[in-house]
């Protein structure tokens, strides 16, 4: 399969290289017709995860262009499938429900009962002692590579799960901390959520077909994303539908709820980038990785908070700041 | 055509559930026009007999229009908060402008001659407003519910983002997955709404239309 990529690269290279030459191209960007456009989804993390690969790639004195706040998931993959933006960031888990349209459950149950076929490599044992990260990424990785030309560069140590959360003094007082627990009495309760969330395999409808029991009369108030938590404060909800790396979460001192029955799967992120542009600028990938490896749930999460806590700063300074307080920017 | 059948077996799925988001949908909406028709009507009253500055008010309303519904939606969150109350004031507000535009206009065009006839026929000032001006205005002013109710009925949409559910819930949905099926399963539900309220509106209007003597 590599020699097989290999040769068909080369053959396109080749004639577009001749022109770029001719034109007076910078060789850096010569698989490219116009500067390098970077994409995000439309939530504080994405914004921030943009202008992080935009700054990266400028430093690298490549030129940019920022096509933020895409939408959704299918929107924005759409946009880099069809070359119209270049990269953005991707969680591992939802490129392998939404995109690839695998069942979370088959693919981990597949993990435990045989080899990965997708990696050779003896650390990516699947499901026992929290690899099912690197199983995930490595499904994904592989399957875009093969269907779409795409390339997952490394992911995060972070896990921005799709959760449940509660007030921490409702988890006291009724002394649920696992979603089990709160299926219970859900029936009671109100979920703050988006409004797509009762139509979703990855929302209510996943909560309803693996917990059962309350999930079916729970009530759901429809709310824009941004305005989630705001929904729990005013007392409207008891439940939101949380990211594991939103950082309203140790910002109004909330309680994630423990996915006990495992609905949803690691939700690791990492930009997902048009090979091409990789082949003909090695350097990104190795300058990325070094940014995305430093990413941790705690380092997101602040990030996060930053922008959406009473700070409320610019994604792209809190993005800049990061990258030169690490070094990643400006040596 | 499969597109359509895919529509129709997503209605037979989930018939309660399409029942009860489209009732949401159309009991908000009509409530928002009969609100909005019982406070912006009078109000086009006011400024068409107000003849100083009728004129200059009707403007301002206008350029009003161009506030995008959406952000009306989120204006009132802060005061308001989640949930029914927000989402009736803004769609009451949006119906502001066509309501009172038409009505403004349907005052203005009636002749000042039948007026004055009116009058020479020993009528007092409420017989000539409420016998005369009233009625031959009304078309006019029926046709800005018409248009205030395609205005409320498609942006009560938007009260899917501060804690209704509409039939915005499809259309979010639709977005978020890319998914034709959901948007079009919302859209076709709030174009027939929209629909429906333009033929009753439409016929409310032809039957108060003073005929032509």
């Amino acid at each position: 399969m590599l020699n097989r990529r290999t040769v068909v690269k080369g053959a396109l290279a080749a004639p577009i290289a001749a022109t770029s030459v001719g034109i007076g191209f910078n060789p850096a960007v010569m698989a490219q017709d116009g500067p390098i456009v970077v994409g995000s989804k439309d939530f504080t993390e994405q914004f921030i995860l943009g202008n992080m690969y935009l700054l990266v790639l400028e430093d690298l004195g490549l030129e940019t262009d920022a096509s933020l706040n895409l939408g959704g998931t299918q929107i924005a993959h759409q946009a880099l499938e069809s070359g119209d933006i270049s990269l953005y960031p991707e969680y591992t888990g939802t490129a392998l429900v939404e995109v690839l349209g695998l069942s979370v459950e088959e693919v981990l149950a597949e993990a435990s009962s045989a080899t990965p076929v997708a990696d050779a490599s003896p650390s990516a044992s699947p499901v026992a002692g929290g690899t099912n990260a690197e199983y995930v990424y490595n499904i994904v990785r592989d399957a875009y590579q093969e269907q779409f030309n795409l390339t997952w560069l490394a992911y995060s140590p972070a896990n921005n799960t799709q959760a449940l959360a509660v007030s921490r003094e409702y988890s006291e007082e009724s002394g649920v901390t696992t979603i089990s627990q709160l299926a219970e009495v859900a029936a009671d309760l109100t979920i703050s959520a988006p409004a797509d969330f009762p139509e979703r395999e990855d929302g209510l409808l996943g909560l309803q077909r693996m917990y059962a029991a309350g999930f079916e009369d729970i009530e759901v108030l429809p709310v824009q994303p941004g305005l989630k938590y705001q929904a729990l404060l005013d007392g409207e909800a008891e439940v939101v539908l949380a990211f594991g790396t939103d950082g309203q979460i140790s910002g109004y001192d909330l309680v994630v709820l423990e996915d006990d029955l495992g609905l949803w799967p690691p939700y690791n992120v990492a930009p997902v980038v048009q090979t091409d542009l990789l082949d003909a600028n090695p350097d990104i990938a190795a300058r990325f990785n070094e940014v995305t490896t430093s990413l941790t749930d705690a380092v997101l999460s602040d990030l996060n908070w930053q922008v959406d806590g009473d700070d409320g700063a610019d994604p792209a300074d809190v993005a800049r700041q990061y990258l030169e307080d690490n070094g990643f920017i400006g040596g | 055509m499969d597109t359509l059948r895919e529509v129709l077996e997503f209605y037979r799925e989930r018939p309660d559930e399409v029942l009860e988001l489209a009732w949401i949908h159309t009991e908000l909406s009509l409530i928002a026009l009969a609100i909005g028709s019982a406070i912006f009507v009078p109000l086009g009253i006011l400024f068409a007999r107000w003849t100083a500055g009728g004129s200059a008010a009707v403007g301002v309303v206008a350029s009003l229009r161009v506030i995008p519904s959406i952000a009306l939606i989120f204006l009132f969150y802060p005061l308001l908060g989640f949930g029914y109350q927000p989402a009736l004031v803004a769609l009451t507000i949006l119906a502001g402008p066509p309501l009172i535009l038409n009505t403004y206009a349907g005052m203005r065009q009636v002749d000042a001659a039948v007026l004055e006839a009116a009058r020479g026929v020993g009528m007092n000032p409420a017989q000539v407003f409420f016998k005369v001006h009233l009625p031959l205005a009304l078309p006019v002013i029926i046709a800005g519910m018409r248009s205030a109710s395609v205005e409320i009925f498609a942006s009560a949409t938007l009260a899917s983002f501060i804690g209704v559910r509409t039939l915005g819930q499809y259309i979010v949905t639709g977005i978020s997955l890319l998914d034709t099926t959901y948007l079009l399963a919302g859209g076709l539900l709030i174009v027939a709404l929209v629909l429906s309220a333009e033929i009753i509106l439409g016929g409310v209007e032809r039957l108060v239309r003073v005929p032509a003597a």
